[in-house]
């Protein structure tokens, strides 16, 4: 009995260890505090829009370097931003596929709550939903799940059992409902923005396109 | 990686997914739908009765994503239970779990269906305790409380165990800023009574009355503080017809004390109805036992 909740610690702790090898904390100048994943090994980094409060940021990497980063994309509808920072062979976070969710699920929440660098949440998925009362945005798909997130948990990854992510931890809805950004929306954000940089594309798109290139 | 934590992860998804199998959407208030239970393959649905605001017009929510209409068989305001008729057939009825198997500290699921999908939050027993009245009166057979958070509509959905047995029904109106749960044996004796009844007999007197506290020396006397002054009295109710007036402090009925309407309530039970009790009271200074025959409440 005691072992098998000390293994299932131990591998709480390990998908904790595996995710923080691609979390960084996003800075505005010191001003503000995010979290953010690295989703490419030559640097793109993902965060909240809401996060991205001007063009001049810092990044502070696993190992604790900071180097600065810019803005590539900004989409202040779905609440994502696209980062660069010049490092590469950089471990990058695996996403993951949010077809196979289940309510009652096991899911994790990384980032950086009131400041204190990689601390953890966890709790069940509620639902994927667009049904949920109180939420922000009717309407929006988002992951809900019963756990806390706190300023500094933006931005960071929601993870399943195997530290896959599953959402981007956007905002609290009601009194104790976590909601993240999932991983599909993110897919076709990132497939827009690579796809709009690979085009050669103005500053923005035309049409207030999202995502706005910047 | 994640051996166990990947079991305990599909395991938890299992048992929502099981228990949902009885578990339906009910659209019975103006506003939030809320959940419900399949009792039996005929289609009796048990719910929270305070999300059922309207007597008519009420649809059920399947698990196949299908919607039918319900009727109204009963309500039990007391233990906030109501009990739906719908039609029957491709209906799964809960797998109730063992009441002793439940133990502080288990994991346990509160699982909704407020819209088409099945909703899930995770928790703890925090406390099990013996049989309970409820503020409405109504008697629980056993005190089960969570730290599961009871999102909008999820009241009259049931908490799960790890295995997808139900455990009881989620009501949050049983109590402020606990999560409360109705042990099976109360539901199913709710059930059978408004199956059978239609309703739960409530006693009844006819009296209106509002907590004062008694003179001193007579608080004292009788080792109480607090009594009930009637200040009205319906006419051709029990409370009439046994001779109670306006002025009269209530002390005890059927020799349990009397000092807040919920006390009162609580002793107004479907088995006192019919049946002459002792109802000591203060008049003009002097203690009396007066005799009152318990009458029906009709709503």
């Amino acid at each position: 009995m005691t072992d098998l909740i000390q293994q299932l610690n131990d591998e709480m702790a390990d998908v904790v260890d595996h995710v923080k090898h691609t979390l960084v904390h996003v800075t505005n100048n010191g001003q503000s505090h995010g979290a953010g994943i690295i989703v490419s090994s030559d640097g793109s980094i993902l965060t909240n829009a809401h996060v991205v409060r001007q063009r001049s940021l810092q990044v502070t990497l696993p190992d604790g370097k900071t180097v600065p980063a810019r803005l590539v994309a900004h989409d202040a509808e779905r609440d994502l931003a696209l980062l660069k920072i010049d490092v590469t062979e950089l471990p990058a976070m695996q996403i993951g596929d949010t077809q196979e969710l289940q309510a009652g699920q096991w899911v994790m929440a990384v980032g950086h709550p009131w400041g204190v660098a990689g601390a953890v949440t966890s709790g069940v998925l509620i639902d994927k939903t667009n049904h949920l009362i109180n939420q922000p945005s009717e309407g929006r798909q988002w992951l809900a799940a019963n756990l806390h997130l706190r300023p500094g948990n933006s931005g960071g990854p929601l993870v399943d059992v195997k530290g896959r992510l599953l959402g981007l931890n956007t905002v609290m809805a009601g009194p104790e409902v976590g909601l993240a950004v999932p991983a599909d929306v993110i897919q076709t954000f990132l497939q827009e923005v690579a796809q709009a940089l690979g085009n050669h594309k103005p500053d923005y798109l035309e049409n207030n396109q999202r995502p706005e290139i910047v | 990686m994640a051996e166990v934590l990947s079991s305990l992860s599909d395991a938890l998804a299992g048992a929502v997914e099981t228990a949902g199998k009885s578990v339906v959407r009910v659209e019975g208030r103006r506003r939030q739908s809320a959940s419900g239970i399949i009792w039996s393959a005929d289609g009796l649905v048990v719910t929270a009765n305070h999300v059922v605001t309207r007597d008519e017009d009420i649809r059920i929510g399947l698990p196949s994503g299908e919607t039918s209409d319900a009727t109204v068989v009963g309500r039990d305001p007391t233990t906030d239970i109501a009990l739906l008729r719908t039609a029957g057939g491709k209906l799964t009825a809960a797998n109730w779990a063992k009441a002793a198997n439940v133990r502080v500290g288990h994991l346990v699921l509160a699982v909704g269906r407020p819209e088409t999908t099945m909703q899930a939050t995770l928790g703890v027993i925090s406390a099990l305790g013996d049989a309970w009245r409820t503020a409405g009166g109504g008697m629980v057979d056993q005190y089960i409380q969570t730290d599961v958070v009871m999102y909008p509509g999820f009241s009259g959905g049931p908490l799960v165990d790890v295995s997808g047995g139900i455990v009881g029904l989620n009501s949050s109106a049983l109590a402020q800023g606990v999560s409360l749960t109705l042990p099976a044996a109360t539901i199913g004796s709710v059930v059978e009574t408004l199956a059978t009844h239609g309703r739960i007999r409530r006693g009844y007197l006819g009296i209106g009355a509002q907590p004062v506290r008694l003179p001193e020396t007579l608080a004292e006397q009788l080792g109480q503080e607090i009594g009930l002054l009637i200040v009205s009295v319906e006419a051709e109710t029990p409370a009439a017809s046994a001779g109670l007036v306006l002025g009269d402090t209530l002390l005890a009925l059927d020799g349990q004390k009397v000092g807040h309407i919920e006390e009162l309530m609580a002793l107004l039970t479907g088995d006192r109805v019919g049946k002459q009790v002792a109802a000591k009271i203060l008049r003009g200074g002097e203690v009396r036992e007066m005799k009152v025959t318990i009458g029906e409440r009709n709503s």
